[in-house]
């Protein structure tokens, strides 16, 4: 197919339908509003269903109904859109069901402003509501890769049968670029599976629910979903290495788009023959713990540049079990930090290090 | 650089607004016309009517118009940073041709963000105005004649107005090819035989403008500087703006433009 031009809010809803998506429940809000403004038009098209729900907590709540009789089905929305679905993320996880949530996140906390941001990645990946759950978290750092990323996310979580993360910021969602839609294999219909409620006449009845009022059987449910993510964070853990072959005093960790404009100040600083490493997690759960360590290794500290106020640090810790310093830089609320920020930050931790 | 043969085109009509699908590069093109129309020694002003979309929109670039002598007009403040329907009360003026003065709205994207001219439709009646739809072929929805018919009709239903050209803006940023600017143009052509509307001219970045194959095209050429950068590409040499806040790029940042 040739290459199309697209922002990345409108990529996110063809490669859903790529995916084999043609449900989408959500509502809009700067910067997403592209995605149900794209997909209202599209899904007609292909024989889909596009609903504009009454608010966030009504979509949540119409995509566990969705997924919950085996439709491969898609929300997304923006950071506060986000937290409104809280409740109804836990019930998902809590039913196993197979969705795919997008969050284009903008600057917080509160109403916050409109401006790109990267400051929910704790909540993507710590604490997006009650309970023991996990979500498997994906951050693409461009539109082609928010595509394979989309697509990826509905493959994960019908591997899994769990809800899957696409966080990308508000740029990622608003800015054009040119991508491929990949040929897709998409797997038979959900409605197929075992769990799915799709009547049952002739065979015994099912049930997709969260409640379980028996605390050993509640017990249970916690550690075969914990059982589930050790799996997932032994098989599917994805990340990008920039510049990491060879000596390197300092190592960036970036997300996001983010990561792109510290390549730039990567090449930047190569030109003057500064060799800088790169990490770049694009799972940013399941963390890819045991790679970051050993790009930290060769490093004598550590660069940790976001677009919030330092959120995925203690990943990084975590990561180098404290063995190594780690120097932060951010901006919040809607201000990206450019190449030049970057590169005199990284000449700061340089300076640390005694170079 | 060597010079090809085509055309550029050059403003004629007092008011021209830009209209077109999402991403289909209206401020880009309303940009480099204003900057390009200041050069030429005419008064240029530059509205800035997306209120649908808070990114990428045109006061991102109001500095370096400004620079160019181009007057720019936005919401004041903070305002400018919001997704709020605001239109400031200088835009009614700009409805009313001035003598050596020429006006570029640049609108919304879709229908939606052209339902904000249909409040001037009464107040333009009999005044001399172009509505230009721009047409990209690479964007989904206006990559066919009958997206880009549908487009044209929503547009001018919301907008209340006709749409009187059609701006070839065929290209994939960095990707973009001869091929794909005549692929577009092949497009304009079929829609502008379809529709009776002419094509009012064609674009091409940098230096695909002096591809000899647009010389030989029955159009206008208007060449394009990329104005809206992303923020992974390297800056170029600040300016010396020291009104920081205006100067700020919520969405990319801006390079300088025609630098003498």
């Amino acid at each position: 197919m040739a290459k199309v031009l697209m922002k990345g809010n409108e990529a996110i809803g063809e490669a859903a339908i790529r995916a084999g998506c043609i449900h989408f429940f959500g509502y809009p809000i700067t910067p997403q509003s592209e995605v149900p403004e794209y997909l209202a038009k599209r899904l007609p098209e292909v024989g889909g269903v596009f609903v504009q729900a009454e608010s966030e907590v009504a979509a949540s709540n119409m995509i566990y109904g969705a997924a919950g009789v085996g439709m491969r089905v898609l929300t997304t929305s923006s950071s506060p859109g986000i937290s409104l679905m809280a409740e109804g993320v836990s019930y998902l996880a809590g039913a196993e069901l197979p969705v795919v949530i997008v969050n284009i996140m903008r600057g917080g906390p509160g109403l916050g402003g409109i401006l790109p941001s990267q400051g929910d990645y704790l909540q993507a990946t710590k604490g997006m509501a009650h309970g023991d759950f996990d979500l498997i978290v994906l951050a693409p750092s461009s539109v082609q890769e928010a595509v394979d990323l989309t697509i990826r996310a509905f493959q994960l979580a019908e591997k899994y049968r769990n809800p899957v993360m696409v966080v990308g910021d508000g740029m990622i969602g608003q800015m054009m670029e040119p991508v491929d839609f990949p040929e897709v294999e998409v797997g038979p219909p959900l409605a197929a599976d075992d769990w799915a409620l799709t009547g049952c006449e002739g065979r015994s009845p099912r049930d997709v629910n969260s409640l379980f009022l028996d605390a050993n059987d509640l017990h249970n449910h916690n550690v075969k979903l914990k059982d589930k993510f050790a799996v997932i964070t032994e098989n599917e853990q994805e990340w990008e290495l920039y510049s990491c072959e060879g000596e390197y005093d300092v190592l960036v960790t970036s997300f996001g788009m983010m990561a792109r404009i510290c390549k730039t100040a990567i090449d930047v600083l190569a030109e003057e023959g500064i060799k800088v490493g790169l990490f770049r997690p694009i799972t940013i759960k399941p963390y890819p713990y045991d790679a970051c360590r050993e790009a930290a290794q060769k490093a004598k500290r550590l660069l940790c540049v976001e677009m919030n106020m330092g959120q995925m640090i203690q990943d990084v810790q975590l990561a180098t079990r404290g063995a190594k310093e780690i120097d932060f830089f951010g901006k919040a609320g809607g201000v990206i930090p450019s190449v030049e920020d970057v590169i005199q930050s990284v000449r700061e931790t340089l300076a640390k290090t005694g170079k | 650089m060597t010079q090809s043969n085509a055309a550029i085109y050059e403003l004629s009509t007092p008011l021209t607004m830009v209209v077109g699908s999402y991403g289909s590069g209206k401020t880009e093109i309303s940009v480099n016309l204003a900057v390009a129309t200041r050069m030429r020694g005419c008064r240029v002003s530059v509205a800035d009517l997306d209120i649908v979309n808070p990114y990428f929109r045109c006061r991102e670039a109001q500095v370096l118009m400004r620079e160019h002598g181009v007057r720019v007009v936005i919401p004041p403040g903070a305002q400018q940073f919001a997704d709020l329907p605001i239109v400031v009360p200088e835009i009614k003026g700009m409805l009313e041709p001035q003598e050596g003065v020429f006006s570029i709205f640049d609108v919304g994207g879709d229908e939606v963000g052209a339902r904000l001219l249909s409040s001037f439709s009464e107040p333009l009646k009999g005044r001399p105005y172009r509505l230009l739809q721009v047409i990209n072929s690479r964007r989904p929805f206006t990559s066919t004649l009958e997206g880009c018919i549908r487009m044209k009709e929503g547009l001018e239903e919301s907008s209340r107005l006709k749409v009187g050209g059609f701006i070839v803006n065929s290209h994939l940023i960095t990707d973009t090819t001869i091929e794909v600017v005549l692929e577009g143009f092949e497009l304009a052509q079929k829609l502008s035989e379809e529709t009776g509307v002419p094509i009012e001219f064609v674009t091409a970045m940098g230096e695909l403008a002096q591809a000899p194959e647009l010389a030989a095209l029955p159009a206008p050429i208007l060449p394009l500087r990329r104005v809206m950068l992303p923020p992974w590409l390297k800056d170029e040499p600040k300016d010396d703006s020291s009104d920081e806040k205006s100067n700020r790029m919520p969405a990319g940042r801006v390079k300088p433009l025609f630098v003498p």
